[in-house]
């Protein structure tokens, strides 16, 4: 490599990773600013099951407990919780044993079951309290 | 010639591309879904993706041009018919990558990425691998240029096979003219290979031509009753790049360590994603089966339908 074509290989590459991170920027900005993401509107019981449904169809779903707003859900079937959690206009959901679901953090309203993944290292949903008072025995 | 990239030259084009594909699905004339998380996740696994590669470019243009100095025939970058005979090399070669990528989980730790998103656009076109260097996948492209087949050949096919790529992943097309649809993959075709419905599981893994699929039994054309879910069967809650690009090998890294003989490991390693010793996790095929037998469709005859895993009412559908 002739003197100095390093250097000029370096500046190519940094015009051209900033020019991409600019293109980058407004690309999201654009996307931002058109709103044409997937209609979210706040879960109610049957979209929850039916979301449930698709990830767990073999589970029986007990008790189904929505989040506020409808950001998430939380279910219990048998001896495991299925967890439901809004992930921008999707939803990922994880199965989990009930004793990590009821032994989560619950602070100001908000439950914290850490996940344990790298894909999915947690999922916080609010809650008025939780356990839930209607929650079977 | 040789310092002819296509994906560098299409930049542009991919940029004007997303950006038409945003302003026309804002003025309702396409249908397109852009959330701006998802969107950026996308665009920065596409620009680490970019820089990644660098680190190991080198290594495998030195790997190339070795296996090309030790090559059986002569083939002349210039001839129409070695154009012609790279292109349906590369294409089969790709359609056995893509495959293998799938199919067996050390690669597919590698590839997972590019199917994490709840969204099908074009910028998920550009939601690509920051480790396909270090899983070594590039290895499979060697023979061509063991044939004879310039380095600077394949890679400028390689090239062009990925820009062709590009403009499939969107909703904005519906079907193509029917014998493009036979021939060609298009954004119908791609559709079901980017969605996590157990029917579409595994399945179109055709970069230009879809012919390899139906070939070699892996076709599912997209159905009317059945619209697209996309993303991957446990899909993730979160949006960092960083996360998105690591997981399936931070999640194999976990399983190693805790692999109870040699088996199991290798088995973690390269038996099918989803595979576990206790069978407590599912793979593709175990999916489709279980939803076959949910929805009591008819089990398919090891003759016809076993490669393929299609239901009678699947195969009888064709392109529109």
């Amino acid at each position: 490599m002739p003197p100095g074509e390093d250097t000029a290989l370096d500046q190519a590459f940094l015009i051209q990773f900033t020019g991409s991170m600019a293109a980058v920027a407004v690309l999201v900005g654009l996307a931002a600013w058109a709103r044409i993401g997937r209609p979210a509107p706040g879960l109610d019981e049957a979209r929850a099951r039916d979301l449930l449904g698709e990830d767990f169809p073999e589970q029986r779903i007990d008790q189904l407990w929505i989040a506020r707003e409808g950001k998430g859900a939380l279910a219990r079937s048998g001896a495991c919780a299925l967890v439901l959690v809004q992930v921008g206009d999707g939803y990922a959901a994880r199965r989990l044993s009930w004793c990590q679901a009821t032994s989560a953090m619950f602070k100001n309203g908000l439950l914290d079951i850490r996940l344990g993944e790298v894909a999915a290292p947690r999922a916080v949903l609010a809650f008025d309290n939780w356990p839930p008072a209607d929650l079977a025995a | 010639m040789d310092d002819l990239d296509p994906v560098s030259l299409a930049v542009p084009f991919f940029i004007l591309a997303i950006v038409l594909e945003i302003v026309l699905a804002r003025m309702g004339l396409v249908r397109a879904n852009y959330e701006p998380k998802d969107t950026f996740t996308s665009l920065a696994m596409g620009l680490g993706s970019s820089v990644a590669g660098l680190a190991t470019a080198g290594v495998i243009f030195a790997a190339s041009l070795w296996v090309y100095q030790h090559r059986l025939f002569d083939i002349p970058m210039t001839a129409v018919w070695a154009w012609v005979l790279v292109f349906l090399l590369e294409d089969k070669i790709y359609y056995w990558f893509h495959r293998l990528a799938h199919e067996r989980r050390f690669w597919w730790a590698s590839h997972v990425n590019h199917h994490t998103s709840q969204h099908y656009n074009l910028s998920t076109a550009l939601r690509q691998t920051w480790t396909g260097g270090v899983a070594g996948t590039w290895l499979l492209w060697l023979p061509l240029s063991l044939i004879g087949f310039p380095p600077a050949m394949v890679a400028i096919q390689k090239g062009i096979s990925l820009v062709y790529q590009f403009w499939i992943h969107t909703e904005a097309v519906g079907k193509m003219p029917r014998w493009f649809e036979t021939v060609f993959n298009t954004p119908s075709h791609h559709r079901v290979h980017h969605a996590r419905n157990p029917r579409y599981l595994d399945r179109n893994y055709a970069g230009i031509l879809i012919i390899w699929d139906r070939m070699f039994g892996t076709f599912q054309p997209e159905l009317e009753g059945e619209p697209c879910r996309y993303g991957i069967v446990k899909n993730l809650a979160t949006f960092n790049p960083i996360r998105v690009a690591f997981h399936e090998w931070a999640a194999i890294g976990r399983d190693l360590m805790g692999a109870r003989s040699l088996r199991d490991a290798a088995l973690y390693l390269f038996g099918r994603p989803g595979w576990s010793p206790d069978g407590s996790r599912e793979t593709s095929e175990q999916i489709r089966a279980r939803w076959a037998a949910a929805a009591g469709a008819a089990r398919p005859s090891p003759a016809t339908g076993a490669e393929t895993g299609l239901t009678p009412d699947v195969r009888s559908e064709s392109p529109a």
